[in-house]
């Protein structure tokens, strides 16, 4: 029997498993992210929460309208579209206006009440601005027995901020999260669209350093390489 | 194989490729036998399939332990309409997390387990509802299906077959109640995840107001194991009422947390001690939560004697649910963790049950109260009593979720919570 050896950031490289990274988030197995969605079973699958947001982007264009319908073509009725428009929505603009409700709205040819009724359903819609980096921190029980509060607290020392507000910088929001599916590996926290496990608050600072640095590479690059 | 850590009493079936990146790619899994369970399947009449499965006793993995043939005989023949299956990938339950790992290393025993289930109840449209913060997840799961269209295994004229298979995955937005099984199809349907009363049930009218079967990921993933291997293969494990294998999820405080694949009816205690690694930093254990945080607490006491089977956990007094074993040691706060626990229902809770909607948000501010020191003993009773009320008077069950904790913690524990009335409460 090994012993544990702790990891931050991706569960798995325990000694019993050699793997890298890449093999555990399988970033290799996906490839280059489709932005045109790929095959239409799996277009709903691949919003991603970007750093680079435009509030002002149009909806749909390009790639994005290609991938919006094909989203299209998955259900019998067009009402069932809507998560996944939303979400692709947000992609863009990094969150959902009561304007992009209505945009949607009358996309799916549905009413802005029952858009909105809807959006503020879900947590995952941000209904108002975030930061580059959405940090969500689980707090739930099994993150909560392993010292998830104290990662909480790193996270809004080191980022200097309230809970749900955004840094002065514009890089970072934070918030609580509920159970991410990652119990295994408190604490679990979800920044943007990675998961990163085994956190404690001691790696909190350097993981914000690493994520800044990321933060110079090439906004349109990113987009397409995520 | 367990992952991140693994332990020779596992029976390895599902989890077999657990950290093995090369069972990933379709290739991957054809070499080991992939898709060998629906060719076989395929070459079977739909009722043949359904047989096997009701004789392999598989009971549903999502948490209700329903029996999965069962469920698929429901299922109403030559109805004329569509049929529909669903494959609940929502997973939320605080401390289960074994459907991520079986998407994220092993895509097309999913996939193949979706398409035999459709075969067997006429479906020709899958939909997996991924839970939507698991975009690396539902990526790998999202390039499978791309491969396995290409290949002709999704699609018109499976293998040759004559039949035909859809498969879309739909990722979620953040709502736990989306794991219900009817507010997944109202999700699913554009609307808000919001439960709707039974009957009609979903075999009758689902999703699109259609015949509808729903399973678990884990039900699904097994699935062309026991259709290869035959139903007998899969009864030399598990016990009677409960065959099989099962994943355990293990978080908390254990020396070695994670999935581990295990014969149904394995002790509790071994799966602590021996299987994890005993309790971290050689502490003493105080609790158990053995099937995620909606069932009763364990005492230690009840730990003792445990067996994990669906009847062993209801024996021991608690539920086997997904079987998500929390771990808690001798320096756990209990009053803390319910209170963490009854405020995750209060925020998760959709709105429409006015004994959800009130119950859960009363008694957080019940218990936030208590753990600041301003409670009161009849606040106890208190709880106790609107627990009750909250329990089977609402269209779901999480209103009845936040009683099992609440009550469980109160029946073993009443002295953590007298001690912050006596001392005027209050933490460090």
């Amino acid at each position: 029997m090994s012993s544990p050896k702790k990891n931050p950031g991706w569960a798995g490289n325990t000694g019993e498993y050699e793997l890298t990274e890449a093999d555990v988030r399988g970033t290799a197995f996906v490839g280059k992210r489709p932005l045109e969605g790929g095959h239409p079973s799996a277009s709903a699958t691949y919003p991603y929460m970007l750093a680079a947001k435009d509030p002002e982007a149009p909806l749909f264009e390009g790639p994005y309208l290609e991938r919006f319908e094909k989203i299209l073509t998955r259900y019998p009725k067009k009402r069932a579209a809507l998560l996944p428009t939303l979400s692709l929505a947000q992609e863009i603009r990094g969150y959902v206006s009561p304007e992009t409700m209505d945009e949607v709205a009358s996309l799916l040819e549905l009413s802005s009440a029952y858009v909105r009724g809807v959006t503020t359903f879900y947590t995952m819609y941000n209904k108002q601005p975030v930061g580059k980096y959405l940090i969500q921190v689980c707090t739930n029980i099994s993150c909560n027995l392993c010292g998830a509060e104290d990662v909480l607290k790193a996270f809004l020392k080191e980022t200097g901020t309230a809970l749900g507000e955004i840094s002065l910088d514009g890089n970072f929001s934070v918030i609580e999260a509920e159970c991410l599916a990652g119990c295994g590996f408190p604490t679990c926290v979800q920044i943007n669209s990675k998961y990163f496990e085994n956190v404690e608050s001691q790696d909190v600072g350097e993981l914000l350093r690493t994520l800044v640095a990321e933060l110079s590479i090439d906004s349109v690059k990113e987009k397409g390489d995520e | 194989m367990g992952y991140p850590y693994s332990h020779p009493s596992e029976v390895s079936i599902i989890s077999k490729h657990f950290g093995d990146p090369g069972a990933r790619t379709l290739d991957g899994w054809m070499k080991n036998g992939g898709y060998d369970g629906l060719k076989k399947a395929l070459s079977m009449s739909p009722e043949e399939v359904i047989e096997i499965v009701k004789n392999s006793g598989l009971r549903g993995r999502g948490g209700a332990g329903f029996p999965t043939g069962l469920k698929w005989s429901f299922m109403p023949k030559d109805s004329g309409k569509p049929h529909y299956l669903l494959c609940n990938a929502d997973e939320s339950e605080p401390g289960t997390f074994k459907d991520r790992e079986l998407i994220r290393w092993t895509p097309h025993q999913l996939i193949e387990g979706c398409i035999i289930g459709a075969y067997a109840i006429g479906a020709e449209q899958v939909y997996i509802y991924c839970r939507g913060e698991f975009f690396e997840a539902n990526q790998v799961l999202g390039k499978a299906v791309e491969d396995a269209y290409e290949a002709g295994i999704l699609g018109e004229n499976i293998f040759g077959s004559g039949s035909t298979i859809e498969l879309t995955v739909h990722a979620g937005a953040g709502a736990y109640i989306c794991g219900e099984e009817t507010g997944l199809m109202n999700s699913l349907e554009g609307k808000r995840g919001e439960p709707r009363i039974k009957p009609p049930f979903p075999a009758a009218a689902g999703v699109f107001g259609l015949p509808t079967t729903i399973n678990n990921v884990e039900t699904l993933s097994v699935i062309p194991h026991i259709v290869r291997e035959g139903s007998d293969w899969y009864r030399q494990w598990g016990t009677e009422k409960s065959p099989g294998t099962k994943l355990f999820c293990v978080s908390g405080h254990v020396e070695r947390p994670g999935n581990y694949e295990l014969p149904l009816g394995f002790p509790l205690r071994k799966l602590i001690e021996d299987v994890c690694g005993g309790i971290k930093d050689k502490k003493n254990l105080k609790a158990v939560i053995p099937g995620g945080s909606s069932v009763p607490i364990l005492s230690k006491e009840q730990v003792e004697s445990c067996l994990l089977s669906y009847e062993g956990v209801q024996e021991a007094g608690s539920m086997l649910g997904c079987a998500s074993v929390i771990v808690m040691d001798e320096n756990t706060d209990i009053v803390h963790q319910v209170t963490r626990m009854a405020s995750f229902y209060a925020h998760e809770s959709c709105g429409q049950c006015t004994p959800c909607r009130e119950g859960t948000a009363w008694v957080t501010n019940i218990l936030k109260k208590m753990e600041a020191g301003q409670g009161k003993e009849e606040d106890l009773e208190t709880l106790i009593e609107l627990t009750d009320q909250m329990t089977g008077t609402t269209i779901c069950v999480l209103s009845d979720s936040v009683a099992a904790p609440v009550q469980s913690s109160i029946e073993h524990f009443r002295g953590e919570y007298q001690k912050l009335l006596n001392n005027g409460g209050g933490y460090d």
